[in-house]
């Protein structure tokens, strides 16, 4: 025991001593031209993004952030995305030509197959900038104050935000409040539709107005060294014109439940939307493991559940690859349908996008991030596959009003899967892509 | 620093003295910047908040860290820059303080270098933890001022942040620098004991300002990260002479951290050292 008592006490002079000559003997900078800390900080990314015979979309975004040392920081974002494609009229497959309106401008007709939904092609340009500003009030107190605007062919909106997070006594547990207020303007090439009326009936001039307001409150709460956990609650309220002016509902004809015309949706005219999002990052030896779980409800019966995992994978020197899996079903809208029936009087309120259905999504993707020797910056490469499909019977409109009944629904849904009496959903499905190249770097 | 910082040069040239304390001045200030924890735009704060994402360093920063881990290992988990959350559980202000045990409990489970993984010049920290270079950063900069002033002049020079300090050579005619070691109990009463040195570095570690009692027990402000409690039975005041600061400063600060063995400690290791109980 005396023995290597001694020896490890030789041991410490010893090592500490090479320690220091080896941490002093470091070469530097000379002192005049040491490197200030990065004060800027550019962050440029490309995204390609491509569904399956549907919407390519090309966005390359930038954003450039100066840090100020009292940790003020000012940010300012630009992006522009290129879309071109084709996006589901909400009509029913039918062997007929069927005549629609493109969004942004463009009147296409599309000849579609007794298989294969229609679609409209479409190309926009949009262009968003947007600009923040963090103000730290004391230690534990900052203000995040936000503004942007953005603008396609068909559609403009402004809007801002205020956030407020505060660290409580202990650093443990932050608390956010925020809030926000958009105005958007809506104004579809060649006017705005009646809604639930024939494609072909006069349409509206000019704008129409919708404002959305958001209000957030959130909590994190540092539970060990290992273990960051968070619950964000936030509701927001629509109002003004919230139906998508290009989506049209099939009237399937009661005897041959063939399709035979076609009206344009109608949504109301309000929406107040609610959702709670937990998120726990949690680190394992050596890997982060990302758990996230989003409930989401609106007055137009919309319900959805989120799951969402990351595992962030740390594999050398100084990259890493994060596998992501998201899975995702939604109840649909009270007011959505496959199609109506034709001839009895229309619901007050009809929609057939699929966003509004009984949407099931699953993604599976992985990101892969990686220094360049030599190099500050960092590049990463995301690629994603998402599973897009429609599941079981949506919620009938009015019998009175629709004149239809559950089978007929079920029938239509079959016609829209291109596959009679196949209950097979998944045929309503597409596959979404996406490819990310994302670059940033301190300066 | 925090702290009064002194360069003492033995020269008569007015402009080579100004020279040699704008230089250290000047290395000093880029170490405050780039190594205090009170800062939102370096290093330390970029790790800090990476929130478990792994930061990459440079190689100035990598070889402070690559020193903490040496002293972590060699200390076996005594010192450790993670322990800087503790300091949330305690006020060091001379006061009987009951200490709550949750909060004390709570911060300890950020602590633990062992925790953090640190490889190929790559640091990632759980979620929460945070470093703190101050345990060393003081000594560090005293040792590299009095390396940019000996680029700058040939006179003999004595670099002094804080009481640590780090001496180049001898004065004019031979002579050594005198030190004088304050004593914690009458501070700034003059000096408790004079020392000579010529060349080489001596640091101190103690209480002098900053303690607190708990049940009437006074307990000096290092705090063992094994236990998230201030050390026991510690000389109130450890000096010890190596050959540089940072050297000095951490065999202080480890022979503080073994509490009453702090003398034997210093003893098996064959170093110059002085101690006020």
């Amino acid at each position: 025991m005396q023995l290597s008592a001694a020896s490890t006490a030789a041991n410490v002079r010893q090592r500490l001593g090479a320690a220091a000559c080896l941490l002093l003997a470091g070469s530097l900078p000379a002192a005049a031209q040491a490197p200030a800390p990065p004060a800027w900080q550019l962050e440029a990314t490309g995204l390609l993004y491509g569904e399956q015979a549907r919407a390519r979309v090309v966005e390359p975004m930038g954003r450039v952030t100066r840090l100020y040392a009292n940790g003020r920081a000012l940010s300012l974002g630009l992006a522009v995305d290129a879309v071109t494609g084709a996006s589901p009229t909400g009509a029913l497959p039918s062997s007929q030509v069927q005549t629609t309106t493109g969004a942004s401008g463009r009147t296409t007709t599309t000849t579609t197959s007794s298989s294969i939904l229609p679609t409209h092609t479409f190309e926009d340009l949009r262009t968003a900038v947007d600009l923040g500003w963090v103000e730290p009030l004391g230690t534990m107190l900052s203000v995040t104050t936000s503004a942007h605007y953005s603008r396609e062919q068909d559609y403009a909106s402004l809007g801002g935000g205020l956030k407020s997070s505060v660290e409580l006594p202990g650093r443990r547990i932050t608390l956010t409040l925020g809030g926000g207020y958009n105005r958007d303007r809506v104004f579809p090439s060649g006017g705005t539709p009646m809604g639930l009326a024939p494609d072909s009936d006069p349409r509206t001039p000019g704008d129409n107005p919708k404002e959305v307001t958001t209000g957030l409150v959130g909590l994190s709460h540092v539970v060990s060294r290992r273990w960051l956990l968070g619950v964000t609650a936030s509701e927001s309220r629509e109002q003004g014109y919230l139906t998508d002016p290009y989506k049209v509902v099939s009237l399937v004809d009661p005897a041959t439940q063939l399709p035979v015309a076609q009206v344009t949706e109608k949504r109301p005219a309000t929406r107040t939307r609610d959702d709670v999002l937990g998120s726990s990052v949690y680190h394992l030896d050596h890997d982060i493991l990302y758990v996230n779980y989003r409930y989401y409800w609106d007055d137009w019966g919309v319900r959805s559940h989120t799951l969402d995992l990351k595992l962030r994978h740390v594999l050398g020197v100084a990259s890493w690859v994060q596998p992501h899996v998201r899975v995702y079903g939604q109840a649909p809208a009270w007011f959505f349908v496959y199609g109506l029936t034709h001839g009895p009087p229309l619901p007050e309120f009809a929609s057939a996008d699929e966003r509004l259905g009984p949407l099931r999504t699953t993604t599976f993707g992985g990101t892969y991030g990686f220094h360049v020797p030599g190099s500050r910056g960092e590049f990463t490469l995301r690629a994603e596959l998402l599973y897009q499909w429609l599941v079981g019977h949506p919620p009938q409109p009015d019998e009175a009003a629709s004149g239809g009944g559950g089978g007929d629904d079920n029938l239509r849904r079959a016609i829209a899967a291109g596959d009679n009496g196949t209950d097979d959903g998944r045929h309503l499905g597409t596959r979404i892509g996406t490819l990310l190249i994302g670059y940033a770097v301190p300066f | 620093m925090a702290s009064p910082c002194e360069v003492l040069v033995d020269t008569d040239d007015d402009a080579e003295a100004f020279a040699a304390v704008a230089s250290a001045r000047e290395e000093a200030s880029r170490i405050e910047r780039k190594f205090s924890r009170y800062r939102t735009d370096n290093i330390v704060h970029a790790i800090n908040h990476a929130e478990g994402r792994p930061v990459a360093v440079d190689e100035e920063t990598a070889g402070l860290l690559d020193y903490a881990a040496t002293c972590h290992e060699i200390s076996e988990g005594r010192f450790d820059i993670t322990s800087g959350v503790l300091r949330r559980a305690w006020t060091f202000d001379g006061r009987e303080h009951a200490p709550d045990v949750g909060v004390i409990a709570a911060a300890l489970a950020l602590v633990g270098w062992s925790r953090a993984t640190w490889r190929e010049r790559t640091l990632t920290l759980p979620a929460g933890m945070e470093v703190d270079l101050g345990g060393i950063g003081k000594e560090y900069a005293v040792d590299r001022a009095a390396t940019r002033v000996a680029e700058v002049t040939d006179a003999a020079c004595l670099v002094n942040f804080g009481g640590d300090l780090r001496a180049s050579g001898p004065r004019r005619g031979g002579r050594p620098w005198l030190v004088g070691v304050e004593d914690p109990a009458a501070p700034g009463a003059g000096p408790e004991r004079r020392l000579e040195l010529a060349r080489g570095a001596l640091a101190t570690s103690g209480d002098a300002r900053r303690f607190l009692f708990v049940n009437g027990r006074r307990l000096g402000h290092i705090l063992d990260p094994r236990t998230g409690w201030p050390v026991a039975g510690a000389p109130r005041s450890v000096t010890v002479m190596a050959c540089s600061c940072i050297e000095a400063g951490t065999l202080a600060t480890l022979a503080i951290l073994r509490g009453p063995l702090a003398a034997s400690f210093l003893e098996e290791q064959g170093v110059q050292h002085w101690l006020i109980d």
